[in-house]
């Protein structure tokens, strides 16, 4: 984060104490495409999105007086973010996701990979991220159970750290890392089969 | 080091944050194994796929209903904190006038009055304004800095003392 960027998050947290009409707008309008798009990835659901983006920016107002600036206000802005959706999710039926493990890779006994493994990394080069392929992508994240894909959007969609990841997850870093690696494995899976079967699956 | 272990250690090769002599090793292993270096290179494509995914858009009604509501209810709420603000401040007000009145018609509770006294006695700011209207019949405006002075001088007072008598 450019320190321009923290001076300011300083002025509009200081406004935002104060109740300035304006800094609420500029709260708005800077965060909420972020925090919608984080709440559609853990809801997979646009009115759940929406609501959970209203209570998020309430607790902002409501709280601005409580953010201690030990991080980043954008992290904790995700903080709040990540519980509300939890808390959202925790009173739901959980929606179908498949289980991560049979997307892993398979080896032999003695370690040797057991199928044969493609490079379409290049073919892929060429058509660019496409927006078929960007859909697929996303439906491919949101078939993950949601442990593995809340920390997948933060650190590999949105681009935080792994520190940053694990401080807004209230996760250690090698935990991150693990879900994360997992998650990328998962999907390589399921890229390798689209690319190859041009379908789904 | 075998393919199943390199591949576990693949996001640590990536995030450098792998020690050299292990990087080493990995590095050594994916030169002899075309397997392992396919698998890394689609591993790294995914991630940089992955980060290339624009996020999901707002459509335009969700944004503005949602700007609507959110700058609606912070105003609410700034208002309501407003609203209980000035009440605490009127109500402080009052509190302060209705001691100072009962300070000067002798009418403190004894042991508010030992307490008020010595404060006076102590304060150089609450004593000479105390002075200036001890014995007058109408008490002036108490300006802000000896409101907020006497007001923090009866906080510390231990409570559930009726403060006035008669």
């Amino acid at each position: 984060m450019p320190a321009e960027r923290l001076i300011d998050d300083n002025v509009l947290l200081e406004e935002l104490r104060k109740g300035t009409p304006e800094a609420v707008e500029m709260l708005f309008d800077r965060f909420h495409g972020k925090i919608f798009s984080l709440a559609m990835s853990i809801l997979k659901n646009e009115s759940d999105a929406e609501e959970a983006t209203q209570d998020v920016f309430m607790t902002v107002v409501q709280k601005a007086h409580t953010f201690k600036g030990n991080s980043a206000l954008y992290s904790w802005i995700y903080r709040i973010c990540v519980n509300t959706c939890l808390m959202r999710l925790r009173g739901k039926r959980r929606s179908e996701t498949v289980s991560i493990e049979d997307f892993m890779p398979v080896f032999t006994e003695d370690g040797m990979h057991a199928s044969l493994i493609d490079d379409w990394s290049k073919e892929v080069e060429r058509k660019a991220l496409d927006k078929e392929l960007g859909q697929v992508i996303r439906r491919f994240t949101e078939n993950l159970s949601e442990k593995y894909r809340v920390v997948f959007v933060l650190s590999d969609v949105e681009g935080l750290s792994n520190e940053e990841t694990a401080q807004i997850l209230g996760l250690t870093v090698p935990a991150v890392k693990s879900r994360l690696h997992r998650a990328r494995l998962y999907l390589r899976e399921q890229l390798t089969t689209y690319l190859r079967e041009g379908k789904t699956q | 080091m075998n393919c199943k272990e390199l591949v576990y250690l693949l996001g640590d090769y990536i995030d450098g944050t792998m020690d050299d002599h292990l990087r080493q090793e990995l590095s050594v292993h994916i030169e002899m194994c075309e397997p392992c270096l396919n698998f890394l290179k689609t591993y790294d494509k995914t991630r940089i796929l992955c980060r290339e995914i624009r996020p999901e858009e707002i459509p335009e009604e969700v944004r503005n209903r949602l700007r609507a509501f959110v700058l609606q209810k912070a105003k609410e709420h700034h208002r309501d904190i407003e609203k209980y603000l000035e009440r605490a401040a009127e109500e402080r007000r009052e509190q302060v006038t209705l001691v100072i009145r009962a300070y000067v018609d002798n009418r403190l509770s004894p042991t508010l009055s030992v307490l008020f006294q010595a404060h006076r006695d102590r304060c150089d700011r609450c004593g000479a304004f105390l002075r200036g209207i001890n014995g007058g019949k109408k008490i002036p405006d108490v300006p802000p800095e000896i409101e907020e002075h006497i007001a923090d001088f009866l906080e510390g007072l231990p409570p559930g003392e009726n403060p006035v008598v008669g």
